[in-house]
């Protein structure tokens, strides 16, 4: 599988640094483009602010929609960071290592506009000043920490807070990098940022067992967040199709197989806009692959469970609550569309090594994944709460506004601009794991075959 | 200040010869050390291994984060105290979830900081350096309180190949 | 005396040194023969009380056999058999997906717990003709089921407890068939007998690895499924169904996860008495430990994972249904259970394994693994018993409405359960027996792909990774 190439330093940091070092001629008209879109963006969010929530399809019964679908599909798209670089690590995977830091980096900044979304849905959004603030600001109130609503921005700010801390120092080696191949205010800027590293054993020592360590502590915060996320549907009684105890680990193994495949997306992407061919290999991607077969695998296991368990209790409300999502038009349509294309799709086509080492393909069905799993998030969210209608004034069905699909865009536009304007700063693939993978493999011939192998430290 | 020689290599098995070369010739460990601009394996040039306190710092933030974290949810619940869906004031099983949250938090936070403490970090004067290290040198570095020492280091580097020899 | 600390420190973490082929085939077929006075002791020890289990078993069925609220101890038993006899041969089939390497020394004694599937079968038999069909007094239960006819619960969990002894089975033979050939060429008597009519023709061509291979994979992927489907199955008809009102849609996934953890647990005790008594010490090295060691706190913690996510939406939504769920699972007759099982399940083991010097050793790992093993056992009756506590007359009700008193073992139950766990390691023992308890060609695979070198100044092992 891990097929060796003989690459060396000098040409590691020059092609690896390109971003940094040069300017690729697409990079400025596709940020400025960008830029214009999250512009646009902040404009429309900004008038919604100022206009109220009525600007939004948002009414009853149906008060989370889009907003809140999408900022599941966010902090579910974060889950790809821990999974490839902790998971793989603790492992000793060497197939990690050109995918990590990139992995990380769409956690911080899908984490980034996850928590935007709560915030513009307040309504009101300083007011959660008032209600986050473990202070009385206000008569006496303070955060309720029964609310799931409390609980989610705690355990969305420990993940921002400890991958950006794990992107730091797994970055440090190559700021020094970065330190030693510039001049003028860059090479300043690195030297800050470096904060002196030089390279000696106790450093590297410290990147390993540390990168180790870390590894270790985010994947339980990593396994809690999207818990907690799926307990602000779980714990409410009052909506059909929410009040299921698989919740958890449902949504966590939703998030792995959304994130990985966004990962997938970004590793082709990659390859392609900065010519790294030489790193990002179809190997890479064989094993993602395989990856994903197994969490989607287990994923439609635990669809499997909870559609299974939401029948079980024989409920009428519940009963028809599935009746409307897998037969009413247009739920059915999306149930249908979702199911496809999380799923029926793409998994039996990675079945075949042909699909898998073809990274066209793999851009395309992990895109796939993707629409299925953000409406595997509507599906769980609207219908539940659609349903309630015959029971309050409605005037009609829910439908999202141009608002709110202008902003749902800009979500897209925001992540990716800010991807590439880290891009310009600093690499995107782990420079020091390239090197340390040229010294940690080999070939070894046994009999006349020559077989990739690693050089496992002694204990 | 202390006077300091780089010795450059472009293989990491004559730099490895050095570091034997340093020790034979009796130099302490810890006047001399090897840099890199890739990890590897733990001994491979012969160098004394660290040792690291690492693992306390996630512990002793670990402590202080579960600390703050049952006096932040008491307090809170108990100064404004509102019943919400039947739950006792003092709602155990829903405190757990922030505790265990802030818990993790300090744990992280102090471990990033055991990292950069105990890589000896930050160092903004960090010495004799040279920019080819991160394209695959090997410099290994030795520091000297008796100047007199210093021309038995660079006879030491020299008889193991080193390509250059830098002085500060 | 520097150099001297540094040669000794280096020498203590060198990888150990392989050992010649020729060697590893005499020394692991010699495990089959010449058992010891201590080991033989220990067999009839167990084969005993496993009869007297099963006789208790026939006996507790004559007298009680028209009383379903008196088996839960028995429900529980058989979770418990499904949990550990089912999950260990998932150490010999994940990290062998995986492309583990430590892994391929000790398949072979993980595989030989699918044998002990046996058991299960034997104590599932009564409990199949007490559980009640799926509609009793014309009302039927809520169950997975839905429509399909009364007694679909009794048929398709025999089946799939059959189907996973077979599969087990199957996926034990074909990483066997090596060995088989090496006991046909090495061993004498009935051994060699055996080994010459089930190697089957192994001269070991290229054609018979690649479809040795094949069959590895295919069988372990199809042991998963349906390990999960059997788990999915026990645990929904023999415990939430049960119960008037327990929706627990994870409660499937909890149970089959804490059966990985059991599993993980039973692989390691069978390991360190291997290691000693057979002076296994050159084939099973500590990184076996070392590697076991993090899956099974990774499971520790997963167990406490899976019981919280479980336990929270029933606290938060707290109607009358979920009240009366955690009353009869939590707080009402099985409130000491919970807690012996938690800490033993979860609180004790995570302190054990946490340390990196427990997981590079065995003796604490063995003591965690029994903690673990004896916190599953009581977790299993605290969901089982009340479970099946619950008269026959009300388990169609809506919800719960009278919580059960707390039903305590009587002789029967202890001797049954006595017998059930001593046969699972009276079948793995006699299996030791039959063929090495060690899987000659992969420990031989093993050193093949995994050697220590010198690198540079330092100790290090090329671990080869072909496809």
């Amino acid at each position: 599988m891990q097929q060796r190439r003989e690459l060396d330093q000098v040409y590691t940091n020059r092609k690896l640094l390109n971003g940094q070092l040069d300017t690729p001629k697409w990079w400025l008209p596709t940020v400025s483009i960008l830029g214009v879109v999250v512009l646009i963006g902040v404009v429309v969010i900004a008038t919604m602010i100022n206009k109220g929530l009525g600007v939004t399809g948002l009414a009853r019964p149906v008060y989370w929609g889009l907003f809140i679908t999408t900022f599941v599909f966010w902090v579910g798209i974060s889950h790809a960071g821990i999974m490839i670089s902790a998971i793989l690590r603790l492992t000793q995977a060497e197939w990690r290592r050109p995918v990590t830091r990139a992995a990380e980096l769409l956690t911080v900044f899908s984490l980034l506009t996850a928590l935007v979304f709560p915030l513009i849905h307040a309504g009101r959004p300083w007011r959660i000043a008032y209600w986050i603030m473990p202070y009385d600001i206000s008569r006496g109130i303070y955060p309720n920490i029964r609310s799931p609503l409390i609980m989610d921005p705690v355990a969305i700010s420990t993940y921002l807070t400890g991958s950006t801390l794990f992107l730091y120092i797994a970055l440090l080696p190559d700021l020094g990098n970065l330190r030693d191949r510039t001049t003028g205010w860059k090479n300043a800027m690195y030297t800050v940022l470096s904060l002196g590293w030089r390279g000696n054993p106790r450093q590297w020592k410290m990147q390993t067992v540390g990168g180790i360590l870390l590894s270790a502590l985010m994947l339980p915060i990593f396994v809690s967040v999207h818990s907690i996320v799926s307990w602000d549907f779980a714990v409410a009684a009052a909506v059909e199709g929410w009040h299921s105890t698989i919740f958890a680990p449902y949504f966590v193994i939703g998030a792995v197989h959304s994130g990985v495949s966004a990962v997938v997306t970004m590793m082709a992407l990659m390859r392609w806009l900065w010519k790294w061919d030489d790193f990002i290999r179809p190997e890479h991607f064989d094993a993602l692959a395989r990856l994903l077969i197994v969490v989607a695998t287990g994923w439609l296991a635990f669809t499997f469970l909870e559609l299974t368990f939401a029948l079980y209790s024989q409920d009428a409300p519940e009963i028809a609550l599935r009746e409307m999502q897998m037969f009413q038009w247009p739920w059915n349509a999306l149930f249908i569309i979702f199911f496809l294309t999380a799923y029926a799709i793409p998994v039996p086509m990675w079945l075949f090594k042909r699909v898998r080492t073809n990274i066209a393909l793999m851009f395309w069905t992990s895109i796939l994944v993707n629409i299925g799993m953000w409406l595997e998030r509507f599906l769980i969210i609207v219908p539940g709460l659609a349903r309630r209608t015959p029971f309050v004034y409605t005037w009609e069905a829910y439908r999202p506004s141009a608002v709110e699909w202008t902003i749902f865009i800009w979500s897209f536009a925001w992540v990716t601009f800010l991807m590439l304007l880290f891009s310009k700063f600093f690499p995107l693939v782990p420079l020091f794991e390239q090197k340390e993978s040229q010294v940690f493999t080999e070939d070894v011939m046994i009999g006349r075959a020559k077989i990739p192998a690693i050089i496992r430290e002694a204990d | 200040m202390r006077k300091s020689i780089l010795g450059l290599f472009q293989q990491p098995e004559p730099a490895a010869d050095a570091m034997d070369g340093l020790k034979e010739a009796g130099f302490e460990l810890g006047t001399f050390d090897v840099l890199t601009g890739t990890p590897y394996p733990e001994g491979a040039f012969g160098e004394h291994v660290p040792q690291h306190r690492l693992f306390r710092y996630p512990a002793f933030g670990a402590i202080i984060g579960f600390t703050l974290a049952v006096f932040l949810t008491s307090v809170t619940q108990l100064a404004y105290p509102m019943v919400t869906g039947g739950k006792p004031i003092l709602s155990i099983f829903a405190m757990l979830i922030i505790m265990y949250e802030m818990t993790m938090l300090a744990g992280v936070i102090a471990t990033v900081i055991g990292i950069v403490i105990e890589s000896r970090l930050p160092n903004m004067q960090p010495g004799i350096y040279d920019t080819r290290i991160t394209e695959g040198w090997i410099g290994v570095v030795i520091t000297f309180d008796d100047e007199s020492k210093v021309a038995d280091a660079e006879s030491v580097l020299n008889k193991a190949g080193a390509l250059e020899i830098k002085h500060a | 005396m520097a150099s001297q600390a540094v040669a000794h420190e280096a020498e203590h973490h060198a990888p150990p040194p392989n050992v010649d082929a020729d060697v590893v085939t005499r020394e692991l077929i010699a495990t089959t023969t010449g058992a010891s006075g201590r080991f033989k002791a220990w067999t009839w020890g167990l084969g005993i009380l496993s009869v007297v289990g099963i006789v208790a078993l026939i006996l507790k069925f004559i007298d009680q056999g028209d009383d379903s609220t008196k088996w839960g101890y028995v429900a529980a038993l058989v979770s418990f058999l499904l949990s550990v006899t089912g999950g260990a041969p998932m150490v010999a089939m994940a990290p062998v997906m995986a492309k583990a390497n430590w892994v391929r020394p000790i398949t072979r004694i993980a595989a030989l717990f699918s044998f002990a599937g046996v058991a299960t079968i034997i104590m599932l038999i009564p409990l199949v003709a007490i559980l009640p069909p799926l509609v009793t007094e014309g009302a039927r239960r809520r169950t997975v089921w839905y429509m399909a006819p009364d007694y679909s619960p009794h048929f398709w969990t025999t089946l799939s407890l059959v189907l996973l002894l077979i599969t087990g089975i199957a996926l034990f033979y074909s990483a066997a068939l090596p060995d088989f050939a090496s006991m046909r060429d090495h061993s004498t008597g009935w051994r060699q007998r055996l080994g010459k009519r089930l190697a089957r023709g192994w001269v070991g061509t290229d054609v018979q690895w690649r479809t040795l291979r094949m069959r590895i994979g295919m069988f372990g992927s199809f042991y998963f499924l349906i390990l999960v489907f059997v788990n999915f199955l026990v645990s929904t008809d023999f415990g939430q169904s049960m119960v008037p009102g327990w929706r627990d849609a994870i409660f499937p996934m909890y149970h089959t996860v804490s059966g990985f953890q059991a599993g993980v647990a039973g692989v390691v005790i069978a390991l360190y008495f291997s290691r000693k008594y057979m002076k296994l010490e050159k084939y099973i090295h500590l990184d076996a430990f070392w590697s076991l060691g993090r899956l099974l706190f990774a499971l520790t913690l997963l167990w406490i994972y899976f019981f919280y996510s479980s336990f929270i939406v029933f606290w938060y939504g707290r109607s009358e249904n979920d009240i009366a769920t955690l009353d009869l699972l939590i707080k009402g007759p099985m409130i000491y259970a919970f807690f012996a099982g938690m800490i033993l399940l979860w609180f004790v083991p995570w302190w054990i394994l946490i340390w990196n010097k427990v997981r590079r050793g065995t003796a604490m790992m063995v003591v965690g693994s029994f903690v673990i093993l004896i916190g599953l056992l009581i977790d299993r009756i605290r969901t089982f018993v009340p479970a099946w506590s619950v008269p026959g007359d009300q388990i169609h009700q809506k919800w719960l409405k009278v919580i059960p008193e707390t039903v305590w073992p009587d002789i029967f139950d202890i001797l049954i359960m006595a017998g059930g766990i001593s046969l699972v390691a009276f079948i793995v023992m006699m299996m030791t027996r039959v063929i090495p308890v060690l899987s000659v060609w992969q420990v031989q695979e093993f050193n093949l792909l995994a050697k220590p070198i010198r690198y540079m100044k330092g100790h290090a092992t090329l671990v080869a990774k072909p496809d």
